[in-house]
């Protein structure tokens, strides 16, 4: 074999801390290394080019770069050796950046620990073989998990793109956080005008299939071609029946059941319709609020449907749907505020949510828009607005921004000026985030146009007075403490992912951060993608963002997966298990082991031996960890290889 | 004496129906029987089963997968014919297993040990056991010792000496000796600085002459002809004479026991240099004994741990929810 080693500067990155050159002359003196050198930038057209010369000019067979991690570039490097007639997986990579050269300051101890992971990179690659994928079809369907702003347009996109679409809904209506907000900044035009005929698209679109009321139960499959299992539960209404006409919810006797549609700003019946605007409007019965479960009779609601709708002895049903892509559109939830203490740790019923709020602002809410109080129904005359709560607090494990709560509560200090003209609101606050387009000007015309007062600090302590709530705070840019006697008070709690996220990313395979938002393929370069083909992100299931950006990753998601969809084969990953049939005694551990079930086994001679199924095989591995005698090797990771890489670091 | 006479009836009646019975024989020498393959009937009166029968008869059952046959277990023995059978290296249909009342079995290098100022082991005429204690007919005489002066070290930390899952049993069951089995002899072992610990093993490897009997005598070590030790593709082992190919195949041994080790010491026993290689398997029984609450070859609702794959394990708590 002849092995041709490229070491990369990458600018200073890696040569900063690592003598290039001296590894180069290094890897000179490895075994079947014909050529060696170092090279500014290897990723870079120039680089990329140098390495094709190199393989025709020493006649290479085989190459190693030395640069940054795998995920970066080794599809780059694949491509530029099969360009000049390699085999693409006759390449290794040796990651000396992020390994070497950004953790460590030691040019000596670098240097050396760069030669030693070549040195590696080197004995693996000489056993390499040749690879080469297999094709097969893609099922050009997409999933949607997740049916708020995000998901509706990404579901949107993809269907007007020709792609059937499988939206998925937890909730009995589509339409998410958006669907609650009254106004929207920073044009604060009506939210439920302006997403009320994207939900209706949904409804009518020939190409969405709508589940609502639904979860995803289960995945498995892999890109191209996904098995989801799909559980709708039992809503106790046969939805072909029902014609959402809003009989049952007018009659049912149950009128105390939470409303979280309306976050529990007044009770609502056991039977619901969320709101007006539902999509699909059909009703569904709370079983913990009605009384045919809580009491064993009632049945009014079964006696006044028209249709006869309703089935009280429902049970949750699977649907199985298989799909060549999934968009994760799970959103976030409130964090739960009662953890601060100081603003009454939810003893009070006038210390209320801003998405609380924005149910009593909205003319769909239940005090029909006029805002009233909780705890008298009286109407509000000072409200003081408190940001930051559960956002920018490591104290209660939330040190992120959630990026949107200043906007909002401009917004919401605007509307209430709108509804209550002698009314003075008081904002709290610690910076004003507003950097997006028309968002400052926003801000400052709460100040300028409506008084609002912005305070800058933080609220250290709230407590009831003859019929009002005590602020009291300190205003940072005077010096001075400061208290205010307030009628109503609004938190700005922020957002948090959305509870069963890290559950539905194991589903998924996909990663996910310490506070369970899930992970993007790559910071800047690929915010939709995941590190699981075939899955993309959109919205706040990533990290927390407003709606025009939740939007443009719901565009995002969907151009990823119109994209992967077009083709009409997809490469299957050469990278799998192999079963060497005459090392093989047929004892079935790998079977046992195997997530994905890609093995089989099948008779040879009368004797049991195992069999790979070559395109569910995901490469994982733990067959090839289990097999005791090693029948079973993961191509490009044989137990040779390893065991190469483990003999050149550690050599005696 | 009365149960060996009741098992060598059990097995007459029993032997038309099955291809072959395992059981144990006279062996080498006094204090050692040797696995015995009967067929006929009419051999049935050599068989022995007791104090003596110290050969784990459950190495020759993945042999025979596919043919009837009939095995008779101490309760150890019994462990690993249940790991197998959860393991599907042999079926239950194709067994027929005969259990007695183990107790206990001899070492027989302690008793070599306990009689050299008098004989060879080879000298003796006969053995028989008496109660607690075995009588041995020597050339000047006999004398006795006391079993427990004997018996080996597996058997007093034994927790099954009744076969459990057989087909029939042969006498009364006994209660075992211990209660629990708390790995003290890990303990005492792990005592020892790391330094110290890596320098006994590497002593006691220095000893090893690869025959690996070790390997051989483990009646789970199904894999054979095409063990790793000796294959070339995958290369794990080299030829090369040093501890550390030694040493590296005990722990390759250890690791592909993990969670199926029954604790039955043939390993150990079968070592022609006396190096104690169970305890490496015992270090890694006590781990997936903590780790997922199992015990090889006792429940056979069970799933080995290391021989599944679940996303969440109940007991290793990766994240808080």
């Amino acid at each position: 074999m002849r092995i041709g080693v490229f070491i990369c500067h990458c600018g200073s990155n890696i040569a900063g801390t690592v003598d290039c050159a001296g590894v180069a002359a290094q890897a000179a003196r490895f075994p079947d290394v014909a050529y060696s050198t170092d090279i500014m930038y290897a990723c870079a057209e120039p680089g990329q080019d140098a390495i094709i010369e190199a393989i025709r000019e020493h006649g290479l067979t085989g190459v190693v770069v030395a640069s940054c991690t795998p995920r970066m570039h080794e599809p780059t490097f694949r491509r530029a050796v099969e360009r000049a007639g390699l085999n693409r997986y006759m390449f290794e990579m040796a990651n000396i950046r992020e390994h070497v050269s950004w953790i460590g300051k030691d040019m000596d101890a670098n240097t050396n620990k760069a030669a030693e992971l070549v040195r590696m990179a080197v004995a693996k690659l000489r056993l390499n073989r040749e690879l080469t994928p297999k094709s097969f079809p893609v099922t050009k369907r997409v999933l949607v998990i997740g049916g708020g702003v995000a998901g509706i347009q990404a579901a949107l996109d993809a269907a007007d793109a020709g792609l059937e679409v499988v939206l998925v809904e937890k909730e009995p209506s589509i339409g998410g956080k958006m669907a609650k907000l009254d106004k929207t900044f920073p044009t604060v035009d009506c939210s439920s005008c302006i997403l009320g005929p994207r939900m209706v698209d949904v409804a009518q679109h020939p190409k969405i299939t709508l589940y609502a009321a639904a979860e995803v139960e289960s995945v498995s499959g892999y890109v191209g071609n996904f098995s989801v299992r799909i559980r709708k539960k039992a809503t106790c209404v046969d939805w072909d029946k029902c014609t959402g006409c809003g009989l049952c919810t007018e009659k049912c006797p149950s009128r105390k059941s939470y409303d979280r549609f309306n976050e529990g700003v007044g009770p609502t019946t056991a039977i619901i319709i969320p709101f007006p605007q539902a999509i699909p409007k059909k009703a569904s019965i709370e079983r913990e609020f009605c009384r045919q479960f809580t009491r064993g009779k009632c049945g009014v609601c079964a006696k006044v449907c028209p249709t006869g709708a309703i089935d009280y002895d429902m049970q949750d049903s699977f649907v199985e749907v298989e799909v060549g892509g999934i968009v994760a559109a799970t959103g976030y939830d409130l964090m739960d505020w009662t953890v601060y203490e100081e603003y009454g740790g939810g003893r009070y019923p006038d210390v209320i949510t801003s998405l609380q709020y924005e149910r009593l602002l909205s003319a769909s809410g239940p005090t029909g828009g006029h805002v009233r109080r909780p705890s008298d129904g009286a109407e509000p005359r000072d409200v003081v607005f408190i940001q930051c709560v559960g956002s920018r607090d490591p104290s209660v494990g939330r040190p992120y921004c959630s990026g949107f709560c200043c906007m909002y509560t401009a917004k919401q200090a605007i509307l209430t000026k709108d509804h209550i003209p002698d009314s003075q609101s008081y904002v709290f606050y610690m910076d004003i985030r507003s950097p997006g387009k028309g968002y400052d000007e926003f801000t400052r015309r709460v100040q300028e146009e409506y008084q609002a007062q912005y305070i800058r600090g933080r609220v250290s302590r709230i407590y009831p007075s003859r019929g009002k709530l005590v602020v009291c705070g300190a205003d940072t840019l005077m010096g001075t403490q400061v208290e205010v006697a307030a009628d109503l008070v609004v938190l700005a709690v922020g957002g948090e992912a959305a509870h069963g996220a890290p559950q539905l990313a194991e589903k998924l395979r996909i990663s996910y951060d310490q506070y369970g938002f899930f992970m993007e393929g790559h910071p800047k370069l690929k915010p939709v993608e995941t590190n699981t083909a075939g899955v993309f992100l959109a919205g706040s299931c990533q990290g927390l963002k407003d709606i025009p950006s939740s939007v443009a990753q719901g565009s995002a998601a969907a151009a990823k997966v119109i994209g992967l969809l077009s083709r009409d084969m997809l490469e299957s990953d050469p990278q799998i298990a192999q079963v060497t049939v005459s090392r093989c005694i047929g004892c079935g551990k790998c079977i046992e082991v195997c997530p994905f079930k890609a093995i089989q086994e099948i008779d040879l001679r009368g004797q049991p031996r195992a069999e790979v199924i070559e395109t569910v095989c995901q490469g994982c591995g733990v067959c090839n960890a289990t097999c005791p005698q090693g029948a079973i090797q993961l191509s490009h990771f044989t137990d040779n290889q390893i065991l190469a890489e483990v003999e050149a670091l550690c050599r005696f | 004496m009365a149960i060996e006479q009741e098992l060598q009836a059990a097995v007459k009646a029993a032997l038309p129906e099955l291809d072959c019975i395992i059981g144990w024989g006279p062996g080498p020498d006094a204090l050692r029987d040797a696995p015995l393959f009967l067929r006929d009937a009419a051999d049935a009166d050599v068989l022995r089963a007791g104090f003596f029968s110290v050969n784990n008869p459950a190495l020759f059952l993945p042999e025979y997968k596919g043919r009837k046959i009939g095995v008779l277990v101490k309760g150890c023995d019994a462990r690993s014919v249940g790991q197998l059978l959860l393991e599907g290296l042999v079926r239950r249909e194709d067994l027929f297993v005969i259990g007695f009342p183990c107790s206990g079995v001899i070492d027989a290098g302690k008793a070599a040990a306990l009689i050299a100022d008098r004989c060879e082991a080879g000298e003796l005429r006969s053995v028989r056991e008496q109660g607690d204690s075995i009588v041995l007919e020597g050339p000047d005489g006999a004398f006795s010792l006391a079993k427990k002066d004997v018996r080996a070290d597996k058997c007093e930390r034994c927790l099954f000496p009744n076969a459990m899952d057989a087909d029939l049993f042969v006498g009364e069951k006994r209660a075992p000796f211990a209660e629990l089995d708390e790995y003290a002899d890990l303990a005492a072992f792990e005592q020892a600085p790391l330094e110290e610990r890596m320098a006994f093993w590497e002593k006691e490897m220095s000893r090893c002459i690869r025959c690996y009997a070790c390997r051989d005598a483990c009646p789970l070590c199904v894999c054979r002809d095409q063990c790793v030790a000796v294959a070339r593709d995958p290369h794990w082992l080299s030829q090369a004479d040093g501890i550390r190919d030694k040493l590296f195949f005990q722990i390759i041994h250890a690791s592909h026991l993990a969670g199926r080790c029954t604790g039955c010491g043939e390993c150990e026993r079968a070592c022609p240099m006396g190096i104690p290689v169970l305890l490496l398997k015992r270090a890694l029984s006590r781990r997936v004994e903590t780790l997922f609450a199992y015990r090889a070859g006792i429940d056979m609702q069970g799933r080995p741990p290391l021989l599944t794959f679940s996303l969440e394990e109940p007991r290793i708590k990766e994240r808080d929810w």
